[in-house]
């Protein structure tokens, strides 16, 4: 019979000092972690390999029998589907990156016991990597509209919240290794992974697909040692007291990172793809986030120094109406994207009637324009009908649109000679606080500045097999799909808006703005 | 039939049913090679927006300057065992179910019993144990360089050698928890100060300190899998622990060995592969890759053949010569240099 307390004790007690070479500081951290910490990993490597191949059996066996031979991706609603074709591969950067993530902490932090536990994660995370494409494989095999599954991982690279992800999801191991623990375990994790791969499978299930829960929620299996990684690691942290004078900023700084990409994201995803309507995001959001995470676990901190996120609250006041905000935009440009858009019907209004008061009010017309004007024969480019593309914030890449078109939050701040736009107060302060790290990112509009959108549909593949159809479209109507002759027709050029902008700041006579809210920028006529 | 789904399209084309964008080895598209390419974004090909984030000194997350190999497309390695984490996990969990079982059989015949004290004592209890910490340092070293590595496929490579190493740190001190239980006055203690002072380990815990302190990940794999694997393990546990164990009424611990092999042999595979792919013919870089791996092999090589001379001594310990220390590094002198005569690679000091 083993004796687990003491084979505990021996795995954790292999570190020694180095005395013939000396470890380079390749991660730097602020941060002072003790060496004995409690342990957040309680398996051995016997047991950990055991376990998740009875996991990986049972999901994998599953996929291949009873929901193959029961159709059930072939069968489940297409809206739902559509949205997929964007969120798994978008999704599955995050887990490489906490891979990484792990790597850079097993290095870092001097700490037998918690370095098992990453150890253990970074193995996890190459699982649920593998998972995720494993799934969107599936779907280019099985699901009824193939088109955009088949070029996930490349077209995530080209596509314009594909790229705001990445912005978010780096931040999970370009840094301070304890940096990217918070935004990895503490928020990503803890926070959000509910939300991910709880809350979305219901409404997958509801929608017909039992693929997505089978797959995610093997994964969350894992996120629970992952949760209890990041909980370690703060714990850690916080029982030093020189730590806390960094450790609030970092805390804020991860939170507003994450939350600015992935709650505009995954309201969008989980609001606008249902059809078979069930909770809203917020309500979700509201619940995970608002009442669990920081109501019971950010709250059991304080006391040791560490506090609620300083944007949480603003956050909050955002959700109302962030992800709408971002989901017109996204339609808006559908046919820069792979997936299609199924317009919204009266059933669906009411939904967001019923879950956001005066939702309809702001963005119902949009919405019924929409779906008018979505049949090629109209030959109408939805991003005629903004006066120019909204500037993308330099630090978390998103349009500063935020929260609305009509109270954005967009300023402009002269930095190296160069005009730069900030969605709000708090990518602004991310930014000044540690410019080295957001100067050189070059964005969406820039990066493709001068092409046409035609040029930049077919360069990036994304036509289907008869190559002439967009994948994308913006309804799921196939008596009147778009070709590549009707996007050329428009003669559309995608141009970066930030020229003309900071020619007009400078004709008034200010090199910067604070307050440019939808003046400068696009707003919706 | 999937025309008449909802939701399906019949007007543009027949889809692709799979991945377009991977470049496959084969015919066909490969588990591995789908559910691993492009998995790390490459801003040399569908990521060319570039990087949206830097530390505090600026430096993007993947930098070229990680090796001081170069190659115009590190995505274009394969693992030639074609593992992802299903068939790796698989195989590491039938390999410790398989050192579990031949424990549980061992005990239920008695076999402990047979075990020679001082083998237990010294070789099982001092030296393999103080082998579980070189083990350890290596994992340390791979996950770096999982981290810094430039393309997923070669990533991964070095997650799951990470991972190898840890298991077999751990399966050491569970062998041994395993005879404590079995073998009346047995305790594992004593190896670590075996490992941090006897002088016979000092060269190998010094290469392995120096191997962590590295910061080349291309380096490491070449190191590693070609030069103190071939030479130090085998040395240290190939032969002196694995060939000498049923001499000394252990047929247990070679079989968790074996296990170890397996890893080793699988680590060699891809190492071999990745140089033969910095080398290849085509390969702008190949002859200052050529000498750039050549120049860790001769610092290298002499150092670890050191550290294996140095456990000279271990070999007396056994109370019967299995095979003489001279030979068997002979052997796996020969046979080290003969791995990387066959990638057309300088030997280093062997003759």
């Amino acid at each position: 019979m083993r004796n687990l307390i003491k084979a505990h004790d021996r795995v954790k007690d292999f570190d020694w000092e180095h005395s013939y070479a000396e470890k380079p500081d390749r991660y730097p951290t602020k941060y002072k972690i003790p060496r004995k910490t409690k342990d957040p990993f309680r398996h051995l490597i016997r047991d950990y390999v055991s376990m998740e191949q009875e996991k990986d059996d049972r999901q994998y066996g599953a996929m291949e029998d009873a929901l193959a031979r029961s159709n059930s991706a072939g069968k489940a609603q297409p809206r739902w589907m559509e949205i997929l074709k964007i969120a798994i591969p978008t999704v599955n950067f995050g887990e490489y990156a906490a891979m990484k993530c792990c790597g850079q902490l097993i290095d870092t932090v001097d700490n037998a016991e918690l370095r098992q536990g990453y150890m253990a994660q970074m193995i996890d995370e190459v699982r649920h990597t593998n998972q995720e494409i494993y799934l969107n494989r599936y779907f280019a095999k099985h699901a009824a509209d193939p088109e955009g599954f088949h070029i996930g991982l490349k077209a995530r690279g080209v596509n314009l919240f594909g790229v705001a992800g990445r912005a978010a999801l780096e931040a999970f191991f370009v840094g301070d290794p304890v940096e990217g623990a918070l935004n990895l375990q503490v928020v990503a994790e803890t926070a959000y992974t509910n939300p991910i791969f709880v809350t979305l499978t219901e409404v997958a299930a509801a929608n017909g697909d039992n693929v997505t829960p089978s797959v995610f929620l093997s994964i969350q299996s894992d996120e629970a040692r992952h949760m209890a990684n990041g909980y370690s690691t703060l714990a850690a942290v916080v029982s030093n007291e020189d730590n806390l004078k960094y450790l609030q900023t970092d805390f804020d700084r991860a939170f507003w990172r994450q939350h600015a990409f992935l709650d505009p994201f995954l309201g969008t995803v989980y609001d606008y793809f249902q059809k078979e309507r069930g909770s809203s995001y917020l309500e979700k959001w509201t619940e995970w986030i608002a009442e669990d995470w920081v109501g019971s676990y950010i709250s059991k901190m304080e006391p040791f120094g560490l506090a609620v996120p300083e944007w949480f609250y603003l956050a909050q006041e955002h959700m109302k109406w962030k992800h709408h905000t971002a989901a017109m935009l996204a339609a808006a440009s559908w046919p820069m994207h792979f997936w299609r858009w199924d317009p919204l019907t009266e059933a669906d209004f009411e939904w967001f009637e019923n879950k956001y008061p005066g939702w309809y009010e702001l963005y119902g017309a949009f919405w019924e324009n929409f779906a008018r004007t979505t049949g090629a024969a109209d030959g109408v480019n939805p991003l005629a009908a903004f006066e120019a593309l909204p500037p993308l914030c330099q630090v978390c890449q998103m349009p500063c649109i935020m929260p609305r078109l009509d109270c954005n939050e967009v300023r402009f701040r002269e930095y190296g000679g160069r005009i730069l736009p900030f969605c709000g107060d708090p990518c602004e302060k991310i930014f000044f606080d540690e410019p080295i790290r957001y100067e050189q990112s070059v964005n969406f509009w820039q990066h493709h500045d001068g092409r046409s959108i035609a040029e930049y549909i077919s360069a990036s593949g994304m036509l289907r097999a008869d190559g002439r159809t967009l994948i994308a479209q913006p309804s799921l109507d196939t008596d009147r799909m778009w070709t590549i002759d009707d996007v050329a027709a428009w003669d559309y050029q995608i141009t970066d808006p930030m020229p003309a902008i900071a020619a007009q700041l400078a004709a008034a006579g200010s090199g910067t703005n604070g307050s440019a809210h939808g003046s400068a920028n696009g707003s919706a006529s | 039939m999937t025309a008449v789904l909802p939701g399906a399209v019949d007007c543009a084309g027949k889809p692709s049913r799979d991945f377009t964008y991977v470049p496959s080895r084969r015919r066909r598209l490969s588990e591995y090679e789908a559910v691993t390419c492009f998995t790390q974004p490459d801003i040399e090909a569908y990521d060319q927006q570039g990087w949206l984030l830097r530390d505090a000194n600026g430096r993007p997350p993947w930098v070229r300057e990680s090796t001081a190999l170069v190659h115009p497309d590190w995505f274009s390695f394969r693992d030639p065992a074609s593992h992802w984490q299903r068939t790796y996990v698989r195989m590491q969990a039938e390999q410790e179910r398989a050192i579990e079982r031949s424990a549980e059989d061992a005990a239920a015949e008695g076999v402990f019993d047979e075990f020679d004290p001082v083998w237990v004592r010294d070789i099982l209890g001092r030296h393999y144990r103080a082998w579980s910490y070189a083990e350890y340092g290596l994992f340390r070293a791979f996950a770096v360089a999982q981290r810094e590595a430039l393309s997923d496929t070669l990533g991964n490579a070095l997650c799951f050698e990470a991972f190898d190493r840890m298991r077999h740190a751990q399966a050491i001190v569970l062998h041994l928890l395993e005879l404590e239980d079995h073998i009346p006055g047995f305790v594992d203690d004593g190896a670590k100060a075996v490992w941090l002072e006897d002088p016979r380990y000092q060269p190998t815990r010094r290469l392995v300190e120096e191997l962590v302190a590295g910061n080349d990940w291309g380096e490491l794999a070449v190191v590693t899998n070609l030069v103190f694997d071939p030479i130090l393990t085998e040395i240290s546990v190939g032969q002196l622990v694995r060939r000498f164990g049923p001499f000394h009424g252990d047929p247990v611990t070679a079989h968790l060995i074996g296990t170890t092999e397996r890893d080793r042999r699988r680590n060699l595979a891809w190492t071999r592969e990745f140089v033969r792919m910095v080398t290849a013919d085509g390969v702008p870089e190949r002859e200052s890759n050529r000498a750039t791996i050549a120049g860790w092999l001769a610092s290298w090589t002499p150092r670890i053949e050191e550290a294996a001379e140095a456990l000279a001594d271990v070999y007396d310990v056994p109370p019967l010569q299995v095979a003489r220390f001279e030979d068997v590094l002979d052997k796996a002198l020969r046979t080290q240099s003969a791995i990387v005569a066959d990638l057309g690679l300088d030997v280093g000091v062997m003759a």
